[in-house]
């Protein structure tokens, strides 16, 4: 059914969107996002999926080059910086995640900073701000468009869908394109949309948020120079309608009552580099290990006999016996059981060796997963509850609704930074990490928003010792 | 089958409480066994001497097609900006050329990216059935990539050519597993579907990739999949096949450095969509390997020939046309000279319900090329609908303005949306009150009526002859004729420029 104007109006409302409009509630939520996703991108510039993608899009040339985070000595054509660097950013799976569910940041940031760094009016740190919000907010409203959008995803990928949007926005934003251009930009973008969910839990998951940004950015760019997409491209049916079920779009306001979707919906910030599913059961499940050693005195592996873990039902993250770093962080019993094991999930807990323990293979054998009825597969509603039985009869269980990091209970600023610091720190030397938590502390005061890329190539010696190494 | 296996374990779990992790282990069928594995292995096991005559004859037809209309692709607006884009982002590298260009060469993807726009920049390439353009996505990336090997190791005209046939049959074998793919698309643009899966399918043939890594190729390209139709009619839907083409030469070029995904993209897995997500009806089938099956392989161009366009318009247009050329003769047979729109009182196209060809009043010559009320009204005006009717001058003429505004469209029950089964009907009412009727129900071109090698060369000379000086053009002819037995297939790539 056409809705006259509601690709018009969002062509309009990204033209016409100022720094004026940007609230102290959204700047400081914002900064944290792109701390956040600056820190997990750093530390998935050492991943073996972003070393494959660095070395492919080395094959291509440019005048015009752009900072690879974590790395002093390697530029790239802006388009694939962005594609790098997304892929970085989401490699791990330890990026920001939203509601209705998607990841925000990582399609966005990677194709701003790229960008920035080539134009010659040499964006502020407002202006990236700004553009920054931009690129959310277009993520949030198309999301709201269906229904479908607000569970766990089962057909595509959603940074797949809303990512390359929301780069297309905030790229034709910083570009300063008219209304017209930026309606194209976001035409052109939908041909470049969507992702099948069967990537997810495989090393090529990464690609969709790199790929998102590197497009986005490519679609404002041929925008820029005239191309032409279908102006109802939002509004008709057969446009992005096509990558839902239900699709009901509407007008975006351009200033009058604006009000931006972060300021009243947060995001989530992971706490450990898996699904964000995994939270709740991680939390679920070290919650009753405690119990359990709380009551009998110890808490003996050896003592198990069964773990059920209740979930909502969702097929990709359901993985008995993961197989890949990919699979475990896609995976409600390894987790579970990490968390029992060892009494916490960190960065380490996917290593190989760790994935192959004949400890932790033993525990997920005893595993158990049931999907109650009232337990939705919906970042906003869903609940982990994890059930250990002993051998003598005895049981605890424990759950979580609301994790740690969640937008219910955000994380402090402080372990927001800490995160940050550990993060950036297996990459850059204190001068960088302490560098970029100034510039982005201090953002919306920042005259050139590029000198970020400076400290995002400020590695330690170790790592500059490392690169040299042959391997 | 995957699906049947399911099927059984569902019961027994209910009936003796098994322990679902033990049951889910079950439920994953072996890799070899899975569908994906199949077309790996397919791709990586292929050898020429399976491509047979008819194969090798038809599928050099549509080389010679793609690169015709590739060279007169390559003088429209949106190459020439495909091509700026490329330039101001990337630098010059010497390494793949660009159609109608000399001396301009890009990255291999980039080449393949502004050679499959120019390729269906006038929607004059060749239609398959299930619906989709299947040259555009495969050869860009092809040629590219052979430019990108080394000089004294180019893959062999015949290499050249089973690497093509690969792409093909790779798409023509994924359209298969859905029913809607049968029909005139409503969601997502077919080329953009199949095509990257094609491509990708078609460089990891080049790059002689092992099974597994073919599959890889595969489940990363699907990845890249998916445009909506909604772009279709606009400036944008040659980029559809420019991205097909890049894109599955990207998915390649990354499998071949490791990079890996989903090992069952193709199967259909209950919860989680794989390429399954772009269909609403999916039944995988596997493909078996040459090195399986005695009796070799049949690739499915022999058993459905491609369509080849006359002229540069949605193929649904062609029946329209050659209907209303056929009252156009009428016409001009009684009153000598030209048809003016004052003899014309109505007109009624019959034809099948596809919203996207429907345009009473194209304004963009992209508009025009899917406008069934366009096509029929040129063609009754000037007897044929031909490459100059989509100019701006062409358009914009009162004439055929006034025919316009006297078009009504019906869309009998049994005119499906299916190039396989439609037609199209011209009924004119002339002001004194006599009708005329005319009927098409397979034009000159269609596979069931392919043009003679005479029309087809004749084709490509009018389109690369606008490029190319003309003994380029012979040349090209004769390098495509001799493909199958050049040992060195920079015979061809080096007529390109």
């Amino acid at each position: 059914m056409l809705r006259k104007g509601i690709t018009e109006s969002f062509g309009a409302a990204i033209h016409a969107l100022n720094a004026t409009h940007l609230t102290d509630g959204v700047i400081h939520r914002s900064k944290r996002m792109m701390l956040d996703t600056l820190g997990v991108g750093l530390l998935g510039s050492r991943t073996a999926v972003f070393n494959k993608a660095l070395m492919y899009s080395q094959m291509f040339v440019s005048e015009q080059r752009s900072s690879v985070w974590g790395r002093s000595e390697i530029t790239l054509p802006p388009h694939y910086a962005a594609f790098v660097n997304g892929i970085a950013v989401h490699s791990m799976d330890f990026d920001d995640t939203w509601h209705p569910a998607t990841h925000p940041s990582g399609a966005v940031l990677p194709a701003l900073l790229a960008l920035a760094e080539t134009l010659a009016s040499r964006p502020s740190g407002l202006d990236l701000l700004l553009a920054f919000n931009v690129g959310l907010e277009v993520q949030g409203r198309l999301m709201r468009f269906s229904r479908e959008a607000y569970n766990i995803p089962e057909r595509f990928h959603p940074p797949s869908v809303v990512g390359v949007m929301g780069s297309a926005a905030a790229s034709a934003k910083l570009l300063g394109l008219s209304p017209a251009q930026c309606s194209h930009a976001l035409a052109i973008a939908v041909s470049s949309a969507g992702a099948p969910l069967a990537n997810a839990a495989t090393q090529t998951k990464p690609l969709h948020i790199g790929n998102a940004a590197r497009r986005g950015l490519e679609a404002a760019q041929l925008a820029q120079i005239g191309l032409e997409g279908n102006p109802a491209i939002l509004d008709v049916a057969n446009g992005l309608g096509v990558y839902y079920g239900d699709y009901n779009p509407s007008p975006m306001a351009d200033s009058g009552a604006f009000r931006w979707i972060l300021e009243d919906q947060n995001v989530a910030v992971k706490r450990i580099p898996a699904h964000l599913a995994m939270h709740w059961v991680v939390d679920a499940a070290l919650a009753a290990r405690a119990k359990l050693r709380d009551t009998v005195g110890t808490f003996d592996l050896s003592q198990i006999r069964q773990v059920t873990l209740r979930v909502p039902p969702s097929k990709y993250i359901n993985c008995p016996l993961p197989a890949s770093e990919h699979q475990a962080r896609h995976s409600f019993q390894f987790n579970a059981c990490s968390a029992l094991l060892d009494g916490q999930v960190t960065v380490a807990s996917f290593d190989r060796a760790q994935i192959n323990r004949p400890a932790l293979r033993e525990l997920l054998s005893k595993v158990e997963v049931e999907t109650p009825e009232d337990n939705p597969p919906s970042f906003d509603k869903m609940y982990c509850e994890v059930e250990i039985g002993s051998a003598e009869g005895r049981s605890a269980a424990a759950r979580c609704d609301t994790f740690y990091g969640h937008w219910r209970k955000p994380l402090s600023q402080r372990d927001l930074v800490e995160k940050f610091s550990v993060n950036a720190s297996s990459v850059l030397c204190p001068e960088g990490v302490e560098g970029l938590i100034d510039v982005v502390g201090n953002m919306e005061k920042v005259s050139e928003c590029s000198v970020l890329g400076s400290f995002l190539r400020m590695t330690s010696n170790r790592e500059q010792l490392y690169r040299t190494r042959i391997m | 089958m995957l699906s049947v296996l399911q099927k059984t374990t569902r019961p027994v779990q209910a009936a003796r409480g098994l322990h679902k992790s033990a049951l889910d282990v079950l439920k994953q069928p072996a890799p070899e066994d899975t569908v994906t594995a199949s077309f790996g292995k397919f791709i990586s096991e292929i050898k020429p001497q399976y491509l047979s005559p008819v194969a090798l004859y038809r599928s050099k037809r549509m080389v010679l097609d793609s690169v015709g209309v590739g060279l007169i692709g390559s003088t429209t607006d949106v190459f020439e900006l495909a091509l700026q884009h490329c330039q101001h982002m990337h630098a010059p590298d010497p390494i793949s050329s660009v159609y109608g260009r000399r001396g301009i060469r890009l990255s291999p993807t980039l080449a393949a990216f502004v050679n499959g726009v120019a390729t269906h920049s006038m929607d004059f390439d060749d239609t398959w059935h299930p619906a989709t353009h299947p040259s555009g996505a495969v050869l860009p990336a092809v040629l590219a990539l052979s430019d990108m090997m080394p000089a004294n190791s180019k893959p062999s005209g015949l290499d050249f050519l089973l690497a093509f046939n690969v792409g093909i049959e790779i798409q023509g074998r994924l359209m298969r597993f859905s029913n809607e793919a049968h029909n005139i698309p409503k969601r997502f643009h077919p080329p953009t579907v199949v095509g990257p899966m094609g491509s990708a399918a078609a460089c990891a043939r080049l790059l002689s990739l092992d099974p597994s890594q073919c599959s890889h190729a595969l489940a990363i390209a699907a990845s890249l999949a998916g445009a909506p139709m909604a772009n279709a009619a606009t400036q944008c839907k040659p980029l559809h096949i420019g991205n097909a083409s890049r894109l599955g030469l990207e998915a390649a070029l990354l499998a071949s450095r490791g990079l890996e995904a989903s090992p069952l993209v193709l199967d259909a897995v209950a919860g989680v969509a794989g390429f399954n997500a772009f269909y609403e009806d999916y039944v995988p089938q596997p493909l078996k390997s040459p090195s399986d099956n005695d009796n070799g392989h049949v690739f499915l161009l022999e058993e459905q020939d491609m369509g080849f366009k006359r002229f540069p318009a949605h193929l649904g247009m062609h029946w329209v046309a050659d209907a209303a050329a056929s009252v156009h003769k009428v016409l001009v047979g009684v009153d000598p000279g030209k048809v003016s729109p004052d003899q014309v009182q109505d007109i009624l196209l019959r034809v099948p319900l596809s919203k996207y060809i429907n345009r009473p009043f194209p304004e963009s010559e992209h508009e025009a090329r899917h406008s069934f009320q366009f096509n029929a009204c040129s063609a009754l005006l000037d007897g044929e609908v031909a490459v100059q009717s989509f100019s701006p001058a062409a358009m914009s003429r009162p004439e055929l303005h006034a025919l316009l505004s006297r078009v009504r469209l019906e869309h009998p029950q049994d005119n499906p949306a299916n190039f396989n089964r439609m037609y199209g009907e011209v009924q004119v009412t002339l002001v004194g009150g006599d009708i005329l009727k005319g009927r098409c129900d397979t034009f000159y071109g269609h596979w069931r009526n392919p043009l003679t090698n005479e029309s087809l060369r004749k084709k490509f000379r009018n389109n690369a002859g606008v490029v190319l000086p003309s003994e380029k053009v012979e040349r090209l002819i004769e390098a495509v004729e001799e493909l199958d037995r050049l040992d060195d297939c920079g015979a061809l790539l080096s007529q390109l420029e």
